[in-house]
């Protein structure tokens, strides 16, 4: 596709794959450093880009970005958790309902920061970007019966982390 | 059915992952189990949970670095491409704003409102109408556009209308209604059409979803960065709307 151009086809994903790199990384220099060496990648690789898919080949090369930086420094202690973003709350609660709110978003941010990145990354896929089972067993690269069963999984980890108080602190309206 | 089974099937369940055959015999065994109908609940619970946490945007600065980069390593063939394809802005009395795309390949509607659909995103320009509330939306479009587009909240099945624009597609003026799942944008293209089929076409263009088909003389397109599963629920109510 000679005439599309980079602009054109990955950028409008670019939030989303920040998203997605943030989450794997867990911290926000991290994530960016994973993007833009992504895009270097993108622009080179920019001619084998299959034309429906856009979004799920720049997250297929982000995550080979983070793989080989993360394989690069195996060992290498984990940055801490950045804990200066703003979590999204909601105006209209009150200010006891807010402060519940937010305690169980950060509790639940940690606890998915917790989680190993295998099954980190399809929860991040599935909730969170929305992916179809097959969309995600594209760049996980593995087969859709696995995307399920690491689903699973990762969902009753997470479940068995979280445990019951906080299920019932997210129904608070 | 055992319960055996729904543990088998529980997340590809709960994520509308199944085929219908596969999803009827579930939906009947949780009518009467309350410890599966429980799984299923806790399950959709999470899943709101892990919703509810931050978004990470990209930084600006990130976004002029790798577009700059972008800009470096393209050739100047591609750059002119590019620049030929850029948005011009055209101004119409009254405030409303159409934008406008003059690209140099021959576009087809569905690379239009593709395009639509990324510059709505891109350049800020989502609305030109914010509001949940149909009876204001649809009253908007009268005084736009020579035709009427049905204008539907679908908020009660999770799909909520946010707002609507005017858009440029096929070379007249279209509308746009904007409506959200979660953190994904769903503009709907609407415009009159003779003849067409019902049927819905289902397309994939630069990493988003589209879906197109014809009902009561208008043309809908559909086009968002939600999974098939969703879209193809959303495109489902909005025809029985």
């Amino acid at each position: 596709m000679p005439s599309r151009v980079f602009e054109e086809i990955v950028l409008p994903h670019l939030d989303a794959a920040f998203n997605y790199a943030r989450w794997l990384t867990r911290n926000d220099a991290d994530a960016e450093d994973v993007v833009q060496d992504a895009c270097v990648r993108a622009v080179r690789f920019f001619p084998s880009l299959r034309d429906d898919d856009a979004r799920g080949w720049l997250f297929a090369i982000v995550r080979n970005t983070w793989y080989s930086r993360v394989s690069r420094r195996a060992g290498a202690a984990e940055l801490p958790l950045d804990s200066t973003t703003d979590d999204p709350a909601d105006g209209a609660l009150d200010p006891e309902a807010r402060l519940l709110q937010q305690l169980a978003v950060a509790r639940v941010r940690e606890a998915l920061e917790q989680l190993p990145a295998d099954f980190r990354e399809v929860l991040v896929l599935r909730e969170i970007e929305g992916m179809s089972y097959k969309e995600i067993a594209a760049i996980v690269r593995v087969p859709i019966g696995t995307v399920m069963s690491r689903l699973a999984r990762a969902r009753d980890r997470l479940s068995a982390v979280l445990k019951p108080p906080s299920l019932s602190m997210e129904r608070v309206p | 059915m055992i319960c055996d089974e729904v543990t088998r099937d529980l997340d590809a369940f709960v994520d509308r992952e199944l085929a219908a055959d596969a999803a009827a015999p579930i939906r009947e065994h949780i009518s009467a189990c309350a410890s599966c109908r429980q799984r299923v609940a806790d399950r959709e619970a999470l899943g709101r949970l892990v919703r509810s946490v931050p978004y990470y945007d990209a930084p600006e600065r990130l976004r002029a670095r790798v577009s700059g980069q972008a800009r470096r390593t393209t050739s100047a063939r591609r750059l002119m491409a590019w620049a030929a394809a850029a948005a011009v802005v055209v101004s119409i009395g009254g405030g409303i704003s159409l934008v406008r795309s003059g690209t140099a390949r021959a576009d087809t509607p569905v690379d239009e409102v593709v395009n639509g659909h990324v510059r709505s995103l891109m350049a800020d320009h989502l609305f030109d109408v914010r509001s949940t509330d149909q009876h204001t939306v649809k009253p908007w479009f009268l005084g736009q556009l020579d035709f009427s587009p049905p204008v539907v909240d679908l908020a009660s099945i999770g799909f909520p209308l946010v707002g609507g624009r005017l858009d440029y597609v096929a070379g007249r003026p279209v509308a746009a209604l904007v409506y959200q799942r979660q953190k994904h944008t769903i503009n709907v293209f609407v415009w009159p059409a003779s003849g067409g089929t019902p049927a819905v076409q289902e397309r994939a263009v630069r990493g988003f979803h589209v879906r197109h088909w014809i009902s009561n003389d208008m043309a809908y397109w559909a086009v968002s960065d939600l999974n098939d599963v969703e879209l193809t629920e959303f495109v489902r109510a909005l025809q029985k709307a």
